[in-house]
């Protein structure tokens, strides 16, 4: 057990603020990848560095000459730091244009920061059908030709097969670490599971694969979970605060799988490998997911995927972390909560922002949902 | 038969601490309420003060639960079980026909829904002060009232003056304005009560409305915000005197069910 805590404490000493002195101090350029999506193997392609960033628990001032304070604090914090310089050492900045807030980011970083360039990311609304997967290629390309740019070189169709092998694979062992962490919550807490998944936004991805694959290995050695504590899902954007996932491992709450977009969103579906056309293999992998609510699902599968989740993790429940003024979550939570309460699933929501710092209220609620469950 | 199992509920609230004794689980034996909540004396005195009136001493209390917004920094609680918990034991301890509880405290309003009688499923407003306790406080230090003489003045009122801010700093500037026309301050609470109706339904409506309703909570107190519920909502709510204690009362129950192995 010693050797999971060690193996999990390296992954949580990760800090996106030195990988980025270190990347650049080795000479190589580092590309800021925004949420949602984004095609981040062509970056691994280009010899580049991604880093995710998806905000950061502060509190956003200047950020509010460009969005108002009703703008979800990713955005916002994002942004701020932007402004404050400390993403300077990126050579470039991908921003999708996913969700109404998004959509002005582009110009607002362009306005707000004018030292790191941005580039601009879009993926078809009709995702599925065979027109919108060209369109989703086509902007990838674009891409592409942006990056081969900043990096001063071209980006082969055979590096970009290889970064999609790299991310496939890392893909494949977040997706067996999420199972075994749901069968082992004994031993990996809900903040455990979050700092191995969020490690690998700001590390060499096979490294973090790596790390990632010892430390399901040590979870598959482990006996049968005496864990005794309820059981749940979570469902969002984000939910990597530490304080919310202390309220969790306080109240012995297991978080025994995701529909994050922030974690398994992000790593339950592979990219297809088409030899003839590897960026079409990217476009088909937004294709095919499902659940996340900045991707459009006029069925709102999300509800069934959600239900599905649950019954497969054997949940006592759901909660449904809301990402505060997000309206694509807001928007779904209404049609999705109508099929969970169907299938007769407990389910809670609680809203969240990375500039909260009283979580009280969170807490009662949290607390009196488990005690609903046991 | 004479107690002799003493379970001790104590609800430690934002602006209020409420303590209840129980005999065996059902009697009621004691019960405090001091105006001073979490990081005060109020809990503590609370506590002896429901001692010394059942003239029991803390070692003859089998289980102490502690509930309410301090409870986790109340020192010597067997149990800790969060408020709502507490309120829908304790209402359905009041009013065992009870489906749906409406809690109206200092800082926070709840929708509750009993199944079984404990805790089925909830709704909270846990954004801001507006429809809770700490509205209608503002709204009688504004009227120069006492929050006891709000539910006298409604009842005195001849038509409702409609508040129709939504937030608790401009509502209080739309009291002012409406002050400064002079009209009838009983109409101007009917007003506010209101207000607090209309987002409460809400909440209730939010969760879903199952009768019978019952109303716990300090601000149960008040009959002018009760009649306005019951009149938005449609629906008859029943209150009882002891409304303020249904936590700590359903947080003594559950540790004499604790002590009984119940769940
Ligand atoms: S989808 Fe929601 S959380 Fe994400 S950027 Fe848009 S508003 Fe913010």
């Amino acid at each position: 057990m010693a050797d999971l805590s060690t193996m999990i404490a390296g992954l949580k000493a990760i800090s996106p603020k030195e990988e980025l002195k270190k990347a650049v101090s080795a000479g190589k350029k580092v590309i800021g990848i925004m949420p949602y999506f984004c095609p981040e193997e062509l970056v691994y392609a280009s010899g580049m560095v991604p880093l995710g960033l998806w905000g950061a628990d502060m509190q956003a001032n200047e950020s509010k000459r460009y969005y108002p304070a009703f703008i979800c604090s990713i955005l916002h914090t994002v942004l701020e730091m932007g402004i404050k310089g400390k993403l300077n050492d990126l050579s470039g900045i991908m921003i999708p244009a996913s969700c109404d807030s998004l959509k002005s980011m582009g110009a607002n970083w362009q306005y707000g920061v004018k030292t790191v360039p941005v580039i601009n990311v879009s993926i078809a609304q009709n995702r599925k059908i065979p027109a919108g997967k060209e369109y989703t290629a086509s902007q990838f390309k674009k891409v592409r030709d942006e990056l081969s740019k900043i990096s001063g070189k071209e980006i082969t169709d055979e590096a970009i097969i290889d970064a999609i092998k790299v991310y496939n694979e890392n893909r494949k062992a977040l997706r067996e670490f999420s199972f075994l962490a749901g069968k082992h919550p004994e031993a990996i807490s809900p903040a455990d599971r979050n700092a191995v998944i969020k490690a690998g936004y700001f590390m060499d991805r096979k490294e973090h694969t790596k790390a990632v694959l010892a430390i399901s290995a040590e979870l598959a050695s482990l006996p049968e979970s005496s864990f005794r504590g309820a059981k749940v899902v979570t469902s969002g954007i984000l939910a990597d605060s530490p304080s919310l996932l202390k309220i969790f491992e306080d109240l012995h709450i297991a978080v025994v799988d995701d529909q994050i977009a922030h974690e398994s969103l992000n790593f339950r579906t592979d990219v297809p490998i088409i030899e003839s056309d590897p960026i079409m293999g990217m476009a088909e992998r937004i294709a095919e997911i499902e659940g996340c609510s900045v991707l459009f699902d006029p069925g709102k599968k999300r509800g069934q995927e959600l239900v599905k989740l649950a019954q497969d993790a054997g949940a006592d429940g759901i909660i449904w972390i809301m990402t505060k003024f997000c309206d694509p979550e807001e928007y779904d939570y209404v049609p999705v909560k109508r099929m969970i309460d169907k299938a007769g699933i407990p389910l809670l929501a609680v809203e969240v922002d990375r500039q909260m710092v009283n979580y009280e209220q969170a807490r009662n609620a949290i607390e009196a949902f488990s005690e609903t469950l046991c | 038969m004479a107690a002799d199992i003493f379970t001790l509920g104590i609800d430690v609230g934002s602006t209020t601490s409420k303590c209840l004794i129980l005999g065996n689980g059902e009697e009621i034996i004691s019960s405090a309420i001091i105006p001073a909540g979490t990081g005060t004396s109020g809990p503590g005195r609370a506590l002896e003060a429901a001692l010394s009136e059942a003239m029991l001493s803390r070692q003859d209390i089998a289980a102490v639960t502690a509930t309410g917004y301090g409870r986790n920094s109340f020192e010597g609680a067997d149990y800790i079980v969060s408020e709502l918990s507490c309120h829908a034991i304790g209402a359905h301890a009041m009013f065992p026909d009870a489906k749906t509880v409406i809690d109206i405290g200092g800082q926070d309003a709840k929708a509750i829904s009993i199944e079984n009688g404990k805790l089925g499923s909830f709704v909270m407003n846990d954004k801001c002060a507006a429809g809770t306790g700490r509205f209608l406080d503002v709204m009688a230090r504004v009227l120069e009232l006492d929050v006891s003489e709000l539910a006298e003045k409604d009842a005195m009122a001849g038509r409702v003056i409609p508040i129709s801010s939504t937030c608790t700093v401009f509502a209080e500037s739309e009291v002012i304005s409406q002050l400064s026309k002079n009209v009838d301050i009983c109409d101007l609470v009917a007003g506010i009560h209101a207000s607090v109706a209309v987002r409460t339904a809400s909440l209730v409506r939010r969760l879903g409305l199952t009768p019978p309703l019952a109303m716990t909570g300090g601000v149960a107190q008040n009959a002018g915000i009760v009649r306005a519920l019951s009149k938005e909502l449609g629906e008859e709510i029943s209150v009882s005197p002891l409304c303020q204690l249904a936590g700590a009362y359903g947080a003594a129950i559950h540790g004499f069910n604790k002590l009984k192995g119940r769940k």
